[in-house]
């Protein structure tokens, strides 16, 4: 069988319109479910029963069940209580929904990680749990969580093809429509498979610029580079 | 200032301590006083409750039984749990005032230096950051990290960062100082230079409490030693007799372990 790409010629704008929408429900699903999951992983660890509670439940119920499961639940079960948008919204809604609840866990982890030495020293001086937790815990959680808060980014993006099954068009439904029309369904699928993997690639590269970044700051640094130097010259 | 601070003179109290953790009982109904300007060597066995009535003593481990009280002020009588939120103010508002050195240090890696002794004084003393600098500057030098301002902890050696620790704790003006094994973490060679800070302080009439098992040092800069054994203190006085006449057949045993391992480690 002989592969034809010239039909991306004429359908090529509709697979990367599906593309684009796809991009932005998932940066759309980030922004809502990392704070999201923040305030979850944080009510996790509350010494109040209820927002523990709370947030417990919330997290087993998300990350135990189906994903798609939960978003047939969103978009057949809301409109029953009146709430109605798009189908867009709905899928980002759950995207961001059962993202948070895995974000919550990585952001726990990397809470439980940092040493308890760490936040004893920050309450012994008198802040507060919250206090400690912002200035002490949170930025020392940072580097430990990237590489997982990685991973969920981009099984995220994969997880948004599941969107197409709400009549949501991002890139999978775009594939599945120009399939529909010109049965070259080697051609269309290898293309959004491409565009998937390029989108993640990319992702997976800027994080690990990011993650470097993260760790030079601490163990090289100028002026500790200048005082070598300096004993190198008095040597 | 109640009656009773008046008439025992006492700066940090601590009465009727009892504290376990499940079956263990760490602190056995102990009751622990020290005046302003004392210095006060906690020794024992490990296991003893040594590090637990110091960290009893900023109610970081919280006794099921027992109250402390700073300067007449009362720390806690509760388990933090229970707290509410005024009471929690005002027991971060007491631990402001005790500085806190760790036998780990707990320094703050994602800070360097200068910041490790800042942000403390911007966060929970709310001075600006121009005062803040000063002091830190100020305190850096003091013990002795003048040249390492702008280091950040992992370039530093262990002493270098329990000497940061100590001047992390000391910006905050504190009334009194509580350090648990200070330099049970060190290499030996980085022993006395922290070491020196604590003599230091003690000269310059600091209040503190210290775990320790340098009996030599303890000798030197106590104006008493307590001797404790499974959450009770044995034997407490000045450090000459404690340590050169003990009373008790138990801390007898105690220096004597401890003379052989120093004698077999040298």
């Amino acid at each position: 069988m002989t592969l034809d790409f010239s039909i991306f010629v004429e359908y090529g704008p509709h697979l990367l319109m599906g593309f684009w929408l796809t991009i932005k429900i998932v940066i759309a699903a980030i922004i809502l479910g990392m704070p999201w999951g923040l305030v979850l992983a944080l009510g996790r660890r509350s010494r109040f029963l209820i927002p523990r509670l709370a947030a417990t439940s919330f997290v087993e119920i998300f990350r135990n069940t189906p994903f798609i499961i939960q978003v047939f639940l969103f978009y057949y079960v809301l409109p029953f209580y009146g709430i109605r948008f798009p189908a867009e919204y709905v899928g980002t809604l759950a995207l961001a929904a059962f993202g948070s609840a895995y974000f919550a866990e990585i952001i726990r982890g990397g809470i439980d990680a940092v040493s308890k030495g760490q936040l004893e020293s920050a309450r012994a001086i008198g802040m507060s749990d919250w206090q400690a937790m912002k200035n002490i815990v949170l930025p020392q959680t940072l580097s430990i969580i990237l590489p997982p808060l990685t991973n969920q980014t981009l099984s995220l993006i994969k997880e948004s093809a599941i969107l197409s099954t709400i009549t949501v068009h991002e890139l999978t439904m775009s594939g599945m429509r120009v399939q529909g029309e010109i049965f070259r369904p080697f051609e269309v699928f290898i293309m959004v498979a491409l565009l998937y993997w390029g989108l993640n690639e990319t992702i997976a590269i800027l994080m690990r610029k990011l993650e470097k970044w993260s760790k030079k700051g601490r163990t090289s640094n100028q002026d500790s580079a200048e005082t070598l130097k300096k004993e190198d010259v008095v040597r | 200032m109640t009656r009773d601070n008046m008439e025992t003179d006492a700066f940090l109290s601590l009465k009727n301590i009892t504290t376990t953790f499940g079956s263990i009982t760490a602190l056995d109904d102990i009751s622990f006083k020290i005046k302003k300007g004392e210095v006060v060597c906690l020794i024992g066995p490990s296991g003893c409750g040594k590090s637990t009535l110091l960290r009893t003593a900023n109610w970081l481990t919280p006794p099921d039984k027992g109250s402390v009280t700073l300067d007449g002020f009362s720390i806690g009588s509760k388990r933090s749990k229970n707290m509410s939120r005024k009471e929690m103010t005002a027991l971060n508002e007491v631990r402001a005032r005790m500085g806190m050195v760790f036998q780990q240090f707990n320094v703050w890696p994602h800070l360097n230096a200068l910041e490790n002794v800042v942000r403390a004084q911007l966060v929970v003393a709310k001075r600006s950051r121009k005062k803040a600098e000063d002091k830190a500057t100020k305190m850096l030098h003091d013990v002795g990290l003048e040249d390492k301002i702008y280091d950040w902890p992992d370039n530093l050696s262990g002493g270098q960062m329990q000497r940061l620790a100590i001047a992390r704790a000391l910006a905050m003006d504190p009334v009194l100082m509580l350090f648990d094994e200070p330099t049970s973490a060190l290499d030996p060679e980085l022993v006395s230079e922290v070491l020196n800070v604590l003599r230091r302080l003690a000269d310059d009439g600091m209040t503190m409490i210290i775990v320790t098992h340098e009996l030599g040092f303890a000798s030197q800069v106590a104006d008493r030693v307590a001797f404790m054994e499974n959450g009770k203190i044995i034997e407490e006085g000045p450090p000459n007799e404690i340590l050169k006449t003990p009373k008790t057949q138990r801390l007898r045993l105690f220096l004597d372990k401890l003379n052989i391992t120093a004698f077999t480690s040298h």
